[in-house]
């Protein structure tokens, strides 16, 4: 299985930004842990971040092209505005989890609006940084029941 | 001893035929119970699974998680949008359960936000310090049960 993980603006920030919130823990160390955990199952967990809305566009595209199995995306303040990142998802057949590390209906009203829900298939928030490791090992199990 | 961990499903998940729309096929509360019991059978939890169409019993169920139990991962349904069902009720159960720091997680089977719904109009999930999991069918509850355990490592 390719599973592409796509992080949005200020995810690199992760580890100094508002620790009380986002946790200790930076991206890289994320990434390592969710690439050796993804390996370990036979899968190929690619990690990206950007700050830049065009860019993750057209990683979903990317995406579309190349027959990725699974994204997973964290928007982050993305998940708020953007109508091209629903858009492109929209067109990527393959399995979508939306994924967040605080949960964004607890913390201010506008951040209460995401239009990436409603274009995938899960949502995964407030479970901290471990929420990218449980997702990329529940992954396996999807495969067997949705394929 | 083994951390204690109670699941509560809400109004109306004794029959989950109408998940079978979502892609989610065959899923019975049964099903979802001997799945839960295995994932926490191999993690060493000991589990407790309930589940009630009535409001004060899912009141009380709540009041027993503050006193008996190290977690509490519930299927709210209907409460996680202000609903008929008493919200306040609700959120302040679920409040009172963060505040002793103990893990929660809020889950759903469907993805309660891709069918008619409008993304315009926020929808009220469980208010206090919760983890939320929807859309995973009955992989909702095992992503949750897997994340409830790593957390009471932790502490």
């Amino acid at each position: 299985m390719n599973i592409y993980v796509i992080n949005g603006p200020n995810i690199n920030l992760l580890g100094t930004r508002e620790p009380e919130i986002y946790g200790h823990e930076t991206l890289d160390s994320i990434s390592k842990d969710c690439i050796k955990k993804g390996l370990k199952d036979g899968h190929d967990v690619k990690f990206m971040q950007s700050n830049y809305e065009g860019e993750i566009v057209e990683w979903i595209q990317n995406a579309i092209k190349e027959k990725i199995d699974a994204i997973v995306i964290n928007a982050a303040a993305y998940t708020h505005t953007s109508i091209a990142i629903h858009d492109a998802l929209k067109s990527f057949s393959g399995f979508k989890i939306e994924l967040h590390i605080s949960n964004p209906h607890l913390r201010e009203s506008f951040r209460h609006v995401s239009y990436i829900s409603p274009v995938v298939d899960a949502v995964v928030a407030g479970l901290g940084a471990n929420g990218y490791s449980h997702v990329i090992e529940l992954l396996a199990d999807l495969q067997k029941s949705y394929k | 001893m083994n951390n204690r961990l109670l699941i509560i499903n809400g109004p109306g998940l004794s029959d989950l035929s109408r998940f079978n729309e979502f892609g989610h096929d065959d899923l019975t509360l049964e099903k979802v119970q001997k799945k839960c019991l295995e994932t926490c059978e191999s993690l060493g939890l000991s589990l407790e699974f309930c589940q009630s169409d009535d409001e004060a019993e899912l009141t009380n169920y709540l009041t027993r998680a503050c006193k008996e139990f190290d977690a509490l991962i519930i299927n709210p349904v209907s409460y996680s949008h202000a609903s008929s069902l008493d919200f306040d009720i609700y959120t302040s159960n679920i409040e009172t359960v963060t505040l002793q720091n103990k893990p929660v997680i809020e889950v759903h089977i469907a993805n309660i936000f891709q069918k008619g719904v409008d993304i315009t109009k926020p929808i009220k999930v469980s208010e206090g310090n919760v983890g939320f999991v929807s859309g995973f069918g009955i992989h909702s509850y095992e992503l949750a049960i897997r994340a409830v355990h790593r957390k009471l490592r932790k502490n």
